[in-house]
C-alpha cells in the first residue's frame, strides 16, 4: 500500500516535471541480458544501466572532470585509505524511498560478499575493504591500499538495500529484469525490448518521457527504418552503412568514444610463434592498409577515416600512447622473409615449415566483430596464405570468448582476432601481466615477459599521472618489439540519431550519462 | 522406356552436380575486388559477384561442399533405420517391435532443433561441421521412417507374408532382401531418405543463418567456407531494400531447387510399379 | 495385429511418460555442453562466488540432482526465473505468453496442411496442380521469413512487435511454415500417395463393382496411417517453428527454446522443451484415439470386409 502511494506520488511528480516529452525509439546492438549493474557483461548492459542507476562518481562527457550527482561533498580519510562521502539530500529511489548511506554501504557489502558471483564485484574486491555509515547521509568507503586517484576507483552504481534480502546477490533475481535505481529512467525489460520511463528526481530532470530500446537486426533494414523515422536512433552503425546515413538530411552521425582497439593476439608459447622474429615477421606481413580497405571500406589516403592504425595497446588520442613507436601500415614481404629465415623456418615448397612440418595457423575471431569489419578474418587469412602459411579459420561466440579466450584457455589457437574497449581508465595490466592468481586475468595466451611485468608494476605503483604515463610509454615500446599482440587499429564507433533529437551529448563508454540534456520533439 | 528412368536420370544428375561442385570447391574465398561489387552474371560469369566483388560461383561450390556428403549420409542412416523397422515388423517379433515403437515415440517427441543445437554447441572445433548434426537429425527422424516402413510391412501381412513366401520355397534371405525390402519397402525407404536429405539442406541453411545472426560460431562449417544461407541472406535484401543482389537470391533458390528436384525425382524413380 | 489395442496402448503410455522423460534427456544433453551457465557468468579466473551460485542453482551435484529439483519445482508450477537470456524474468510468465502464440502459429499453419490433406485425399488433384504445390514448396522458408520480417520492420518501425505488426508476424510465420520447405506439397503428395496405394487394393475394386464409393471404403483403413502422417507433419511444423519464430520475430515457445539453448539458460530450455513434449503427448493421444476408434469401427464391419474379424 505504502509502495503504491509512493509510486503514485512519483508518477504525479514525473508528469508534472516532464510534461511534454515523447517516446524516443532506438536500436541497440542486442538486448541487455541484465539490468543489474553487478552482472553487466556487454556494452549494451552498461549503456542500459546508465539510464537507470547513478554511479557514485562519473566523468563529465565534455570536460572529463570527475563528478557526482549523489555525493554533495567528500574528503580523503585514514591516510588515503578511505573516502568519506556525504550524500545529496532528497534523492529518491524509483520506489519512492530515500537514498541513504545505508544503500551505499549495502552496495559495497554486496560487492565484498564472496557469494556474489560477479566479475564486476570481484574487481572491486581487489580494491575495497569495507564501508561504514555514520548517520543517514554519510559513509566512509575504505580501500585495501592507498590510491593516487581514489575517487576514480568509486565508479560503481548504487543499489537499493530495500530491494534485496541479503548481500549475496545473484543474477536471476527479479531485480535484474525490473530494477530500482535513482537514475533518470525506470527500466522494465520486455521480450523484445526495454521501456525506460522518465522519473523526475532532485538530481535528474529528463526531458524525454520514454525511451524504447529494441534490438537492431540487419543493418540495411535499420538504416532504412531510421530514414523513414521508424526509429529515431541507432547506437552503432557499421562503417559500410555510414555513407547512406551521411547523405540523409534527417539523420546525423555522432561519434561515440569507446576507446576500443583491435588486435591479433599471438600464441607466444606455440611452435614457431614462440620465436619473437616469427611474430615480427607476421607483423610486417599483415598489410593493414589493404585489410582496412577490404573489410571496413577505407580507401588508401582517405581523409577523416574512421579507422586509425595503432602500434601499441592504446588509442592514439590516449596520453599513454607512445608516438615514438611507428605503426606498420603496409606489408614488407622481404623483411618478413628475412626474419622467418633467420628464425630457422624453411620455405622450400612454397609453404613455411618449422622443424620440418608445414605451419598451419589456427585463426579465431570474436564473432560479433564481423559486423563492424566484415570478412576481416578471411582477409587476414588470405594475406597469411599468400605469404606461405596454411591456415584454418573459426569464429568464436561471445560466451566462448569470455569463458575461454579471456581466461587463457584457447591455447590450441595460434592467432585470435579481438577488440578491447575502455572507458577513461585505460588500464591494460590484466591483459599483459603474467598470470599469477588474479593478476593478468585477461591475458589471452598466458603471455609472460619479465620486462613487461616490470612496466606494469611501475604503472601500478605510480602516484602521479606523469609516472603512470612513463610506465605505459615504456610498456608500449616493449610490446611493439615483443609482439604478443599484432596491434591493428582503433575503429570509431558512430551512432545515428534523427535531427529531431537535440542536445544529445554522447558520453564516452557509458553513452547516456548526460541523458537529462537530451530533447526530442516530433 | 521405363517411365521411372527419366526420374532416375534427373536424380543422378542432380546428385552428380552437387558432388562435383563439392569436390571442386575452393578452400578459401578469393580476395575481394571492390570494382566488381554486385557484378551481375554478365560482369562476372557465370553467376555474378557479392558485395565484395567475389564470385558467387565460389559460394555455390562451397555451399555444396558443406551439405553434399552429410546430407547423403543422413539419408543413408534414415534408409537403414526404415528398412530395419519394416523388416522387424515382417519378422513379427512383437516385444521388440513394441519396444522400438515406445522408444521411437520418445525420440520422435524430442524437440529436434534443441537437440541439434546442443550437439552443435558440444562438437569441438576440429569436428565442427554439418555431419554430426545431419546424423543427429537423421536419428531423430528415424522413428517416423521406421513407423511408416513398418506400416507397409504390416499391410503386406507381416509375418504371415513371410510364412507364405517361405511356404513357396523362397529362402529367408531372398524373402527379406528381395520381396520385402527391394520390392515393397523400397519406395517408402528411399522417399524417406530423400526427404531427410532435403531437410538436412534446409537445416543447414537455418542453422547457418542463426549462427550468423546470433553471433555464434558457425555450427555447420569452418569460417573459411560459405553456406548457401549466405547467398540467400545476400539476396533477400533485394526484395526489401535497394540492393542489387537479386542474382544472389536467384542462385540460392536455384541451388535449393536442385536439391528439392533431386529429392522428388529420387522418390519417383523408386516408386512402386 | 491380433491385439489391436497394443499399439494405441503403447502410444498412450509414451504420451504419459513424455513430459517427464523429455526434460530428463534434455538435462543430460545440456550437461554435455562445454562450460555451464555459472562458468560463463563467473569464470573462476575472473570471479569468485561461482560455487555459491552453482549451489543455489542446483548445478553442483550432477544432472540427476538438478533434474530432480527442477521437476519438483515444475510440478508445483514454479519454473524459476531465467538466468542469462533475460535474467530475472519469471519463466512461467514467458511460457504463459508464448504458448498461445505458438498454438496460434501452428493453427494457422495447419490450415494449409489440412487443406493439402483434404485435397490429397480427394484424389481429384490434377498432376499439374501437384507439381505447382511442389514448386511452391521449393521456395526456401528462410527467404520468405527474412523478407517478411524485413517488410514488417520497415512498415511498422519501432512498433513492429506489438498490435497489428505482431499479427502480421504471426501470419507471415504461419505462411512460411505452412507453405515453404515442402510442408504443403508434402501434405498433398503424402495423402495422395496413401489413398492411391489403398485404392489399388482388391477390396476397393470389388466395392466399386458393388456400386460403393472409393473413399468410404479406403478411409477406415488409411485413417490410422493418415493420423500418423498428420502427427509427423505437425511435429515437423513445430520443429520449423523454432527457426521461423526466431527469424520472423514471433514471441513463441520455439523462440524461447532457441534463446535458452544459445544462452545455456537451462531452466528456460527445460520448461519450453517440456511444453513441446506436452504438445507431442497430445498428438500421440489423438493418434491413439483415432486408432481405437478405427479399430472399433472395423471390428463392427462384416467379416472379410474392411479387415473385420
Amino acid at each position: 500500500m505504502a509502495l503504491n502511494k509512493s509510486l503514485l506520488t512519483a508518477g504525479a511528480l514525473t508528469l508534472a516535471v516532464i510534461g511534454t516529452g515523447a517516446t524516443l525509439a532506438y536500436n541497440e546492438e542486442s538486448l541487455p541480458t541484465t539490468m543489474n549493474p553487478l552482472f553487466a557483461a556487454s556494452m549494451v548492459d552498461y549503456r542500459s544501466q546508465e539510464l537507470v542507476f547513478d554511479r557514485l562518481w562519473f566523468h563529465d562527457a565534455v570536460t572529463n572532470e570527475l563528478k557526482s550527482r549523489v555525493v554533495a561533498k567528500h574528503e580523503i580519510v585514514d591516510g588515503g585509505k578511505g573516502v568519506k562521502i556525504t550524500l545529496v539530500p532528497g534523492i529518491k529511489w524509483h520506489n519512492g524511498k530515500s537514498l541513504t548511506s545505508k544503500d551505499v554501504c549495502f552496495t559495497v557489502d554486496a560487492m565484498l560478499d564472496p557469494k556474489t558471483a560477479s566479475p564486476v564485484a570481484s574487481a572491486y574486491r581487489e580494491k575495497l575493504s569495507g564501508c561504514e555509515t555514520s548517520g543517514n547521509n554519510s559513509a566512509v568507503i575504505k580501500f585495501k591500499k592507498v590510491f593516487h586517484n581514489p575517487r576514480e576507483q568509486l565508479g560503481f552504481a548504487i543499489l537499493p538495500q530495500s530491494a534485496f534480502s541479503s548481500t549475496a546477490i545473484t543474477p536471476e533475481l527479479d531485480f535484474s529484469a525490473r530494477p530500482t535505481g535513482t537514475g533518470p529512467f525506470k527500466g522494465s525489460r520486455g521480450r523484445r525490448g526495454v521501456i525506460f520511463d522518465a522519473v523526475a528526481n532532485g538530481h535528474h530532470a529528463p526531458k524525454i518521457a520514454q525511451l524504447q530500446l529494441s534490438e537492431g537486426g540487419d543493418p540495411q533494414i535499420q538504416v532504412k527504418t531510421i530514414v523513414n523515422n521508424g526509429v529515431q536512433g541507432i547506437i552503432a552503425v557499421p562503417p559500410p552503412y555510414r555513407p547512406d546515413l551521411s547523405a540523409s538530411d534527417d539523420v546525423a552521425l555522432k561519434s561515440y568514444d569507446l576507446r576500443s582497439w583491435w588486435f591479433i593476439a599471438v600464441n607466444t608459447s606455440k611452435g614457431a610463434l614462440a620465436d619473437k622474429r616469427v611474430r615480427q615477421a607476421l607483423n610486417v606481413l599483415i598489410d593493414r592498409t589493404e585489410l582496412r580497405q577490404l573489410s571496413i571500406g577505407v580507401k588508401p589516403g582517405e581523409q577523416n577515416s574512421p579507422c586509425e592504425f595503432i602500434s601499441g595497446p592504446f588509442v592514439q588520442s590516449s596520453p599513454y600512447y607512445n608516438r615514438a613507436v611507428d605503426v606498420t601500415e603496409t606489408a614488407d614481404k622481404a623483411k618478413a622473409e628475412a626474419l622467418l629465415k633467420e628464425a630457422g623456418l624453411d620455405n622450400g615448397a612454397g609453404t613455411w615449415a618449422y622443424e620440418g612440418q608445414p605451419i598451419n595457423l589456427k585463426i579465431g575471431m570474436l564473432a560479433p566483430l564481423n559486423n563492424e569489419a566484415p570478412d576481416l578474418m578471411s582477409q587476414v587469412g588470405n594475406q597469411l596464405g599468400a605469404a606461405g602459411f596454411q591456415r584454418q579459420e573459426f569464429k568464436i561466440s561471445t560466451d566462448e570468448w569470455n569463458r575461454k579466450a579471456v581466461t587463457g584457455q584457447l591455447e590450441d589457437y595460434d592467432l585470435l582476432i579481438g577488440k578491447w574497449s575502455f572507458g577513461l581508465d585505460e588500464n591494460v595490466n590484466d591483459l599483459f601481466h603474467s598470470r599469477k592468481g588474479i593478476t593478468g586475468r585477461k591475458n589471452i595466451f598466458n603471455y609472460s615477459d619479465a620486462d613487461v611485468d616490470k612496466h606494469l608494476q611501475a604503472y601500478d605503483a605510480s602516484r602521479t599521472d606523469t609516472a603512470a604515463r612513463d610506465a605505459y610509454h615504456a610498456l608500449h615500446e616493449t610490446l611493439a618489439e615483443e609482439l604478443p599482440y599484432l596491434f591493428l587499429w582503433k575503429l570509431d564507433t558512430k551512432s545515428a540519431w534523427r535531427t529531431e533529437v537535440r542536445g544529445n551529448i554522447i558520453a564516452p563508454y557509458y553513452y547516456f550519462t548526460e541523458i537529462d540534456a537530451w530533447k526530442y520533439a516530433k | 522406356m521405363n517411365p521411372r528412368l527419366p526420374f532416375a536420370l534427373i536424380a543422378i544428375s542432380c546428385l552428380l552436380i552437387m558432388l562435383l561442385a563439392a569436390g571442386f570447391a575452393p578452400e578459401h574465398l578469393a580476395e575481394k575486388v571492390p570494382e566488381l561489387k554486385w557484378a551481375g552474371p554478365a560482369g562476372l560469369p557465370p553467376f555474378g559477384a557479392d558485395d565484395g566483388g567475389r564470385a558467387l560461383l565460389d559460394y555455390a561450390m562451397q555451399g555444396a561442399r558443406v551439405v553434399a556428403v552429410p546430407s547423403l549420409i543422413a539419408g543413408l542412416v534414415v534408409a537403414g533405420f526404415a528398412t530395419l523397422g519394416g523388416v522387424l515388423r515382417a519378422m513379427g517379433v512383437g516385444w521388440l517391435d513394441r519396444m522400438l515403437q515406445a522408444g521411437g515415440e520418445v525420440v520422435g517427441a524430442l524437440p529436434r532443433m534443441v537437440v541439434v543445437l546442443v550437439v552443435a554447441l558440444v562438437v569441438p572445433d576440429e569436428w565442427r561441421g554439418l555431419l554430426p548434426l545431419a546424423v543427429t537429425w537423421a536419428l531423430l527422424s528415424a522413428p517416423g521412417a521406421m513407423d511408416e516402413a513398418a506400416a507397409v510391412a504390416e499391410r503386406l501381412g507381416g509375418s504371415r507374408f513371410v510364412e507364405a513366401l517361405r511356404a513357396h520355397g523362397y529362402s529367408a534371405r531372398r524373402v527379406y532382401l528381395y520381396h520385402i525390402v527391394a520390392l515393397n519397402l523400397r519406395p517408402v525407404v528411399v522417399r524417406q531418405a530423400a526427404e531427410v536429405m532435403m531437410q538436412v539442406v534446409f537445416l543447414e541453411i537455418g542453422l547457418s543463418y542463426i549462427a550468423e545472426e546470433e553471433n555464434q560460431a558457425d555450427f555447420t562449417h569452418p569460417a573459411n567456407l560459405k553456406s548457401w544461407a549466405n547467398l540467400l541472406k545476400l539476396g533477400y535484401a533485394s526484395l526489401v531494400v535497394d540492393v542489387p543482389s537479386g542474382h544472389a537470391l536467384a542462385l540460392g533458390v536455384a541451388l535449393i531447387g536442385v536439391v528439392a528436384v533431386m529429392s522428388l525425382a529420387l522418390g519417383r524413380a523408386v516408386s512402386a510399379r | 495385429m491380433k491385439q489391436w489395442w497394443l499399439r494405441p496402448a503403447v502410444r498412450i503410455g509414451a504420451a504419459l511418460l513424455l513430459p517427464v522423460v523429455v526434460p530428463a534427456i534434455i538435462t543430460l544433453l545440456l550437461w554435455a555442453l562445454p562450460g555451464d551457465p555459472v562458468s560463463i557468468i563467473c569464470p573462476e579466473e575472473l570471479c569468485t562466488g561461482g560455487a555459491a551460485l552453482a549451489e543455489k542453482w542446483n548445478l553442483d551435484r550432477g544432472p540427476l540432482h538438478f533434474y530432480g529439483s527442477w521437476l519438483g519445482g515444475a510440478i508445483g508450477g514454479d519454473f524459476g526465473a531465467t538466468w542469462r537470456w533475460q535474467a530475472g524474468t519469471p519463466i512461467a510468465g514467458l511460457m504463459a505468453e508464448s504458448t498461445p502464440t505458438t498454438l496460434a502459429l501452428l493453427g494457422f499453419a495447419l490450415v494449409s496442411v489440412g487443406l493439402g490433406t483434404v485435397v490429397g485425399a480427394s484424389q481429384r488433384l490434377p498432376r499439374r496442380a501437384l507439381a505447382v504445390a511442389q514448386v511452391v514448396g521449393l521456395v526456401p522458408g528462410i527467404v520468405l521469413a527474412l523478407a517478411g520480417a524485413a517488410w514488417i520492420e520497415l512498415t511498422y518501425g519501432a512498433a513492429s512487435f506489438v498490435g497489428p505488426a505482431a499479427w502480421a508476424r504471426l501470419l507471415v510465420g504461419a505462411g512460411v511454415i505452412g507453405l515453404a520447405d515442402g510442408a504443403l506439397s508434402g501434405a498433398v503428395s503424402g495423402t495422395d500417395g496413401l489413398f492411391r496405394a489403398e485404392s489399388r487394393q482388391r477390396y476397393v475394386g470389388i466395392a466399386i463393382l458393388r456400386g460403393e464409393r472409393v473413399l468410404s471404403n479406403t478411409l477406415p483403413n488409411v485413417t490410422p496411417a493418415l493420423a500418423g502422417q498428420l502427427r509427423a507433419r505437425t511435429l515437423h511444423l513445430l520443429s520449423g517453428a523454432v527457426i521461423v519464430e526466431a527469424v520472423v520475430g514471433i514471441d513463441g515457445l520455439g523462440d524461447l527454446l532457441l534463446r535458452g539453448a544459445l544462452h545455456q539458460d537451462f531452466g528456460l530450455v527445460l520448461a519450453s522443451a517440456t511444453a513441446f513434449a506436452v504438445f507431442s503427448s497430445v498428438l500421440l493421444l489423438g493418434q491413439a484415439a483415432v486408432e481405437i476408434a478405427t479399430a472399433v469401427i472395423v471390428r463392427r464391419a462384416p467379416p472379410g470386409v474392411l479387415g473385420g474379424p
